[in-house]
């Protein structure tokens, strides 16, 4: 095994060489065999990588503690599942998942026969060099096949607040988002090297960036979610730097996905569009290097000075790289575009739309590097967290969300003022209604009744938008409410998968304003039989009991609780100590419904009779994870179906540089 | 009656003095978290509070000062006294934090600037707009008029 294993990366950096070689030849030569042959190598580099991968995980289900990374950790008591995570819990088990995952990634971009134009020799080029500096970094400083002196009999075990479904979903999700943007950015070198500077290559990669903004969608509100029921990580979003770090890809391929569809209309920010893509790779890089560098106090961090130095200088290689390459097809860049008509079209609200994006990317960015900048100018250290971004990011947002909410009735070419407000007027009245329910309701804080009112606007603006689209086809096809509904969506994919984003983002703001806003608390000491009271519901404590599962030791707290004087069941907190763990984890207990979280923690306890408990209502929590769920349901409709309308026209062998 | 007055107000001040009492911050008091909010903690300030030993030192250093008559910014300031900006979650309002503070606003400026620069560039009144008959139209949106022209290319193809 241990041979095999590091044959399989041995084997990965000499075959990405190879065909990264092979690659050169057949583009100088226009060399058909060369370049079948490089073809051979990325999808022989796919199979090696998925070697070592399945390798691993194997290693892992069997416990094999002769080998450092499985000792380091899992052990016997583990559950499967979580001996599989483990294979992204530490350093070298991650970077081999990056290096499967693109390596993967490249076989898809060279394995579709159909889809090899003559791009492709140099995407493919541009994805191994990534594949190599993966490889060199496993085998030279993180190798999960490296071997323990003695075999031991059982393993370290995997840290408990890792020993959750987030474990196994988010961090997969996060890189294969992640790692998705390096083949957009591929795709915008190899057209600006081969000086192809029509907007093909946006079409070659509009799903690769669909399909990289929808798994860092969903690998952030996945991680969200972890964090939220996790203490200790500052709840499901604590504005932590490596948190911030998938932000802001996530930011800049969102402004991206807007701007593209200006090119694709009139030829226009050719290089702002290149830039996006090349910007949200490299910010894919600095994100790793923030996470393997420790450079800044991170739940996250791996810590790992060496391999933070690694991915600095490859990000910088990189950067400079890409520099290079725009400025020396700059004048190629600048051509002649079509005007926008208007200032007032909805090519003018995507420009503002980029603005905003792009400056929330500079804030999050400041705002996480400005703890290393002040200490090495100043030499003082100044934190900044949650209270800074909550603030400087919330005009941001709402500006966003204004700015969706009358982007979706603003035309292309030109808005004529007239139908702008009429269209606005039904959804604008409902979010002043909405507003004035709110304040006769006894809803304080005008902050969050603004923010929430705006979601309301924009939400309903988009409803409006699909209630017109229904409305225009029944009138034409005489179909049912349903079927006009389906077909309308299935027939503008793109467009109202669009749309039904950006009633996910309305939803997921409802609850972030509202779970921000109007959160209640209490740390109460109680005696058995006694009670406890917040908002609604009064929890009355029964007693601790003491459980053991797998060689650990469970401490619950049970209370029974009633919600408006109605029984509403048990709950029981939890405290875990660990026989192969030095510290107990605190496991909240939840009740959820579509309006609130009532959240409970074991704090600590006198007697079995006497304990400390802190609870919260953490209201509207639910919205945000069904917002991030449509917004991920939303994005698979847009890149559902599709044709990729690049004709094949630049064949191999046609191909010149 | 001087007698009775003092009596009268002995007698009101013996009532008040039980709900004074009342009124001292103990655990799970509101206050102690916002001010806890404020505090950085020395890198602590996202634990979980039942197993953080700092965190709870912290709490009880400010439910006393709490009882002792202090207001939140006042703790909030003898802490920075203590530590330096260190002793924050948020960069301070004067000195090197104003930099902090005011590079977002300089930088969302500067990116208003250009983009204004960006669109009277791009933007072209005298180009010719081309739309259809459809969305000509004053009394159907940009949608109907799209979802329309759209529906009739559909049934066109579907029949002929």
């Amino acid at each position: 095994m241990y041979v095999l294993g590091n044959v399989a990366l041995y084997l990965g950096i000499g075959l990405s060489i190879y065909a990264l070689i092979a690659n050169i030849i057949g583009i100088k030569k226009q060399d058909q065999r060369w370049l079948e042959s490089a073809r051979g190598g990325v999808l022989s580099i796919a199979f090696v990588a998925s070697i070592a991968a399945f390798l691993l995980l194997y290693l892992l289900a069997t416990s094999q503690f002769q080998y450092k990374y499985v000792y380091a950790y899992t052990n016997e008591q583990l559950p499967l599942i979580y001996k599989l995570s483990a294979f992204w819990a530490g350093n070298a088990g991650s970077l081999l998942l990056w290096a499967f995952i693109l390596s993967i990634y490249t076989a898809m971009v060279v394995g579709v026969k159909k889809r090899y134009t003559g791009m492709t020799p140099y995407v493919s080029s541009l994805l191994l060099l990534n594949i190599i500096f993966f490889f060199v970094v496993i085998v030279l400083n993180a190798n999960p096949f490296e071997m323990t002196a003695t075999i031991p009999a059982d393993g370290n075990g995997l840290n408990p607040q890792l020993q959750s479904p987030g474990m196994v979903l988010h961090p997969v999700t996060l890189y294969m988002g992640y790692v998705g943007l390096a083949v957009p950015f591929s795709y915008a070198i190899a057209a600006l090297i081969m000086k192809k500077m029509d907007s093909d290559w946006i079409k070659l990669t509009r799903r690769w960036t669909l399909v990289a903004w929808l798994f860092l969608t969903l690998g952030n509100m996945l991680g969200g979610w972890w964090a939220y029921l996790e203490l200790g990580w500052g709840g499901y979003w604590a504005w932590d730097p490596v948190e911030n770090a998938s932000f802001l890809p996530w930011l800049t391929v969102s402004a991206f996905l807007h701007s593209v569809m200006i090119q694709e209309r009139k030829g226009m920010l050719r290089i702002w569009n290149l830039s996006l893509v090349i910007l949200s790779y490299l910010l894919t890089l600095f994100g790793t290097f923030l996470v393997r560098s420790g450079v800044l106090t991170s739940v996250h961090a791996f810590g790992e000075a060496d391999l933070g130095n690694y991915f600095l200088v490859f990000m910088a290689f990189m950067m400079l790289f890409s520099i290079y390459v725009v400025a020396s097809r700059y004048q190629l860049i600048r051509k002649e575009s079509n005007p926008i008509e208007s200032y007032f079209s909805k090519e003018s609200s995507f420009l503002l739309n980029n603005l905003i994006l792009i400056a929330g990317t500079f804030i999050v960015f400041w705002g996480t590097m400005y703890p290393l900048i002040s200490e090495f100018v100043t030499g003082t250290k100044v934190n900044v967290g949650p209270p800074y971004f909550n603030k400087v990011m919330a005009p941001v947002f709402l500006g966003l969300i204004l700015l969706m909410a009358v982007c979706a009735v603003i035309p292309w070419h030109k808005a004529v003022l007239d139908r702008f407000f009429r269209n606005l007027t039904i959804p604008f009245l409902t979010a002043v209604a909405f507003a004035a329910v709110l304040v006769v309701l006894g809803v304080k804080g005008i902050y969050a009744i603004v923010g929430l009112s705006a979601a309301v606007f924009m939400f309903a603006t988009h409803i409006l938008e699909f209630a017109r689209g229904v409305k225009a086809r029944r009138k034409a096809t005489k179909e049912n409410i349903f079927t006009a509904l389906v077909k309308l969506t299935y027939k503008n994919r793109r467009r109202y998968g669009g749309y039904i984003v950006h009633l996910g983002i309305a939803i997921v703001a409802i609850g972030v304003v509202a779970s921000n806003a109007y959160p209640e608390e209490v740390m109460k000491t109680i005696n058995k039989g006694e009670q406890l009271s917040i908002g609604n519901y009064q929890l009355t404590f029964e007693g601790l009991t003491e459980s053991e599962s797998r060689g650990n030791g469970i401490v619950h707290g049970n209370m029974s609780v009633t919600y408006k004087d109605k029984d509403i069941g048990k709950i029981a907190p939890e405290k875990i100590f660990y026989a192969t763990w030095p510290e107990p984890s605190t496991e909240i207990a939840i009740k959820s419904n579509w309006r609130e979280d009532l959240y409970v923690v074991l704090n600590s306890w006198e007697s079995e009779d006497k304990a400390t408990f802190l609870v919260k209502v953490n209201p509207f929590i639910n919205w945000i994870w069904f917002g991030g769920f449509m917004m991920v349901v939303g994005t698979a409709i847009a890149l559902i179906g599709g044709k990729v309308n690049v004709l094949r026209t630049q064949t191999p062998s046609s191909t010149r540089i | 009656m001087t007698k009775k007055i003092f009596v009268f107000i002995t007698g009101i001040c013996l009532l008040i003095s039980p709900s004074m009492t009342l009124a001292s911050f103990d655990e799970g008091a509101k206050e102690v978290f916002e001010v806890m909010k404020h505090l950085d903690m020395q890198g602590h300030a996202d634990d979980d509070f039942s197993t953080c030993s700092i965190q709870q030192l912290y709490y009880k250093e400010i439910e006393e000062m709490l009882n002792d008559g202090m207001t939140k910014d006042e703790i909030v300031q003898s802490y920075v006294d203590e530590y330096g900006q260190a002793a924050l979650r948020e960069p301070g309002k004067d000195g090197n934090g104003l930099i902090a503070w005011g590079m977002p606003v300089i930088a969302f400026l500067f990116g208003v600037i250009i983009v204004s620069f960006g669109m009277k560039k791009l933007t072209n009144k005298q180009s010719t707009i081309k739309t259809d008959s459809l969305n000509e139209h004053p009394s159907i949106s940009e949608t109907e008029a799209e979802i329309l022209k759209e529906t009739f290319d559909e049934e066109r193809r579907k029949h002929f």
